[in-house]
């Protein structure tokens, strides 16, 4: 176990005595450029908690594969020949090399490591290696593709590092009871059958950390977000759906839908109830992915931090299958969320480089619209154990 | 003559290698009803047929796709050049009999 000597006292409270109460300290600079902590991030959050991976419609048939980074593995998300989903570290047991080098593809009906051949099944067995009728002592099992653990929720394959994964009622469905107030406000939106309208990749030169702050204030809205702030008019205010439990953000009164122009938007989604419509909701499920729940759609972001710099955010726009089926224009409804992203991002990526200034050092101050972020730094801070020495 | 097993004991689709009794490891095969038998070992590197994947009555070596027609031993595409011998199988009283052939590959 690591521990690092620190300068600040780590404390999560005020970084100094003389701070005005209604501030209090963000984590120190530090935290989202050291590559050590990113490293303790890989190990001890992204390798060991439930990680969103692929929409499960991805993998259209049996032999679709995708790989993803999780932590500091590569990771194979396939379908089995029985239309199972399953996942496997991407890396050949021979002597190492990595199976998939594409992001995404199909497989006839194997694995084959392009070094020596090994060819593993769907199912990860060894099925075959030059000479291995010559060494029958090689169990197929054993020597098969390493597992990781799986689960299908919300239309997303879901993977979990660690040899004995958390409870994903706890970690997953937790974080959206603790949001929403219960389960049934997100089962409301059948978000498994929606299709897939569009989906946009942002590569952010930022530390995951900045992202997820960022979604959870509204302190920036009125700022940034003039589209959003025209559709949710209480925005303006800087309090954040996120900082309420089971609160979603009416519509102004302008809005006929969640749209960049407030044009109309699509069918409600049937299951909605009467209360959820013309109104927005926001989650975060630690670590990497953010929810958004308006009547007509659903926009899921899964996050992929690569580098204590850098992380990859995937998006997808879900909308009711007749929409995406019948090909009905969804550009003013992705527009809004769009513009809504590269304006965080845009501010995430203004904000990296002052991580490492030295006025940064002990970090900087949440005002208390904000205050509900230090609970998810407490959170870090725990989860990776880095505590003052001492 | 060997006695392979009993007819439902391979199933269409499935495959079956035999070392026991023979000069060199043979792969048996149900391709939808007619067993066929070809020396296991792909002609091309050391890579057992019956880990392949049968289509038709054609086998596809898993190391490397080349694929041999089950009724003449004949490789079909590349990397494979050589054929592979075949055996004569029957089936008898709810058996499958292996007769293996000895002489020069096919
Ligand atoms: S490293 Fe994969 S077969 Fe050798
Ligand atoms: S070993 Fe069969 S094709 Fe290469
Ligand atoms: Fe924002």
């Amino acid at each position: 176990m690591t521990t690092f000597a620190s300068e600040s006292p780590n404390t999560g409270e005020a970084a100094n005595a003389d701070e005005p109460s209604s501030l209090i300290s963000t984590l120190p600079g530090d935290y989202y450029t050291d590559p050590a902590i990113f490293a303790l991030e890989q190990e001890r959050v992204f390798e060991t908690m439930w990680f969103c991976a692929v929409r499960a419609a991805d993998l259209t048939k049996p032999g679709s594969f995708r790989t993803v980074q999780v932590g500091r593995e590569s990771v194979i998300v396939s379908r089995a020949r029985d239309d199972s989903v399953k996942a496997f570290l991407n890396v050949c047991r021979h002597r190492g090399a990595r199976l998939c080098t594409d992001e995404s593809g199909e497989v006839k009906r194997a694995f084959q490591c392009p070094y020596h051949a090994w060819t593993y099944g769907l199912d990860g067995r060894l099925i075959a290696a030059p000479n291995l009728t010559s060494m029958p002592d090689i169990d197929r099992t054993e020597y098969g593709l390493s597992r990781v653990h799986v689960r299908e929720w919300l239309g997303y394959v879901w993977v979990c590092l660690a040899d004995t994964p958390p409870s994903f009622e706890e970690q997953v469905m937790g974080d959206v009871i603790d949001r929403l107030g219960d389960i049934e406000s997100i089962d409301n939106y059948a978000v498994a059958d929606l299709g897939l309208g569009r989906r946009i990749t942002y590569d952010v030169k930022a530390n995951w950390k900045l992202i997820i702050e960022n979604f959870m204030e509204c302190y920036h809205c009125a700022t940034i977000h003039p589209e959003l702030t025209e559709v949710l008019p209480e925005f303006a205010d800087g309090y954040a759906a996120q900082y309420y439990v089971g609160h979603g953000a009416v519509f102004g009164e302008q809005a006929k839908g969640f749209t960049v122009d407030g044009s109309e938007g699509f069918d409600r989604i049937p299951s909605v109830s009467a209360e959820q419509d013309r109104r927005y909701y926001a989650i975060t499920v630690r670590p990497q992915v953010f929810v958004n729940l308006v009547p007509d759609h659903v926009i899921l972001h899964r996050m992929f931090p690569l580098a204590h710099d850098r992380t990859v955010v995937e998006c997808d726009w879900l909308y009711l299958p007749h929409v995406v089926g019948s090909g009905m224009d969804v550009d003013r409804s992705v527009e809004l969320f769009h513009r809504v992203n590269q304006q965080d991002f845009d501010a995430c990526e203004r904000t990296q480089p002052g991580m490492s200034s030295r006025v940064y050092r002990k970090g900087g101050v949440l005002v208390p619209s904000e205050h509900h972020i230090g609970a998810f730094h407490a959170w870090l801070r725990e989860r990776i154990g880095r505590l003052p020495v001492g | 003559m060997i006695t392979v097993c009993r007819i439902e004991e391979l199933p269409p689709g499935e495959s079956l290698r035999i070392t026991d009794g023979v000069p060199a490891p043979i792969a048996v095969f149900n391709a939808d009803g007619t067993i066929y038998a070809v020396d296991d070992t792909c002609t091309h590197q050391d890579a057992s047929l019956a880990d392949g994947w049968l289509e038709g009555c054609f086998v596809e070596c898993p190391l490397h796709t080349a694929l041999f027609d089950l009724r003449t031993g004949m490789p079909t595409c590349a990397p494979a050049k050589t054929p592979v011998r075949t055996h004569q199988v029957s089936v008898e009283n709810g058996h499958i009999l292996l007769h293996i052939s000895v002489g020069e590959p096919a």
